[in-house]
């Protein structure tokens, strides 16, 4: 079918890019033209489609972020003009150059921390199994969760005071009799477990659980 | 004649109301009410014998459709000057058949491969000119114009389908 030569005039029909003696002229062809008409409204609609959803015209991801520019570049557009958003943007870059250029880069110290028998630490944790309630008679053991292989764990009861203190590299250590005589029902008490890497650095830190032994 | 004239407003109502919306604003209250005048004004001219043939019919409708835009916008200018706009009433059935035929047009648009989907959105969506799309995907205007006209190809047969 040959093609009508004025077909080449509905984008710049539509998109009001036609001078003004090529507009009058298309617009009085396609009133006698029905191929042309038809086109035109099947391109208005196609260009009116793409200016109301141009995500239409993009990937999965880029789709979902126009919208929102889109109503963000309305909104601000809706209290500022261009000039005083060009004016807003360069004014905010001079300001940080400024920052950038006239605060002092201070170096900052390593931060350092001791950690007492009270103290307790965030990050990784060792869950402690038994006893954590409070017993009918002197526990006999103490146990906790394996950290791993090449751990050594630093176990203690307190009381008042720190009672007893034993490095291991098992997760189950059995009290040892004179520490068990040392305990009275009655009383509250607490123990915490320290796990410490091969280079003898501290890796993780129970909390400190309390238990009491009952006065049966 | 009858005849003749129910043709006359089937064929060329919907091409005097493109251009009335096209001139005064698809959201203008009176595009209707202008769109019959125009049409009771061409049946009228045709029956005093006042279109004698001597340009087509086409011209003939297209001369009394510009001549009557261009009244209304005067009229408008000088009566209402001051007057607030009226609220939109657009038919419902009409908004309902655009709506669907726009969601087919985005679903046929989603549907394209990327690199018409780039053409069309440089050239319609930002306006480019082939030239500067051209520009913009490395390739000539000659072929952005290819790829646009078989973008277009493609739509159509879907929104036709």
């Amino acid at each position: 079918m040959k093609k009508c030569k004025y077909e080449e005039m509905i984008d710049g029909y539509l998109l009001n890019k036609l001078p003004a003696r090529d507009k009058e002229l298309f617009e009085e062809h396609y009133f006698s033209c029905p191929s042309c008409f038809r086109k035109l409204q099947d391109q208005h609609l196609i260009i009116g489609t793409i200016k109301n959803h141009p995500e239409a015209l993009m990937r999965e991801e880029a789709r979902n972020l126009v919208p929102v520019m889109t109503r963000l570049k309305r909104e601000l557009s809706a209290f500022f003009s261009l000039r005083q958003l060009v004016m807003g943007g360069i004014t905010a870059l001079v300001l940080l150059a400024v920052i950038i250029a006239v605060v002092p880069r201070r170096e900052m110290n390593a931060p350092s921390f001791t950690l007492t028998d009270t103290d307790t630490v965030r990050g990784s944790s060792i869950t402690l199994i038994s006893p954590v309630i409070d017993m009918n008679q002197i526990p006999s053991f103490l146990e906790w969760k394996k950290l791993g292989d090449n751990v050594e764990y630093q176990v203690s009861i307190s009381n008042d005071e720190v009672l007893w203190k034993l490095n291991t590299k098992e997760n189950l250590v059995t009290l040892p009799d004179e520490v068990k005589a040392k305990m009275v029902p009655g009383e509250k008490y607490s123990w915490q477990v320290k796990a410490f890497g091969p280079d003898g650095s501290l890796i993780a830190v129970s909390s400190r659980v309390q238990f009491k032994v009952s006065t049966r | 004649m009858e005849e003749d004239i129910e043709e006359l407003v089937v064929r060329y109502r919907p091409i005097i109301t493109f251009r009335v919306r096209k001139s005064i604003g698809a959201q203008n209250t009176d595009c209707d009410d202008l769109v019959s005048e125009i049409l009771s004004q061409v049946m009228e001219e045709i029956k005093n014998g006042d279109f004698r043939g001597e340009s087509s019919l086409g011209t003939f409708v297209y001369t009394i459709t510009s001549r009557r835009i261009i009244d209304y916008i005067r009229e408008k200018s000088r009566v209402i000057k001051y007057a607030p706009e009226p609220e939109p009433f657009p038919d419902p059935q009409e908004i309902l058949e655009l709506r669907e035929a726009s969601e087919k047009v985005q679903e046929a648009l989603e549907k394209l491969k990327p690199k018409y989907q780039h053409v069309l959105y440089l050239y319609y969506y930002q306006e480019l000119s082939r030239e500067e799309v051209a520009g913009k995907m490395g390739i000539s205007p000659r072929k952005v114009s290819e790829l646009v006209n078989y973008a277009l190809k493609l739509l159509r047969k879907e929104i036709k389908s």
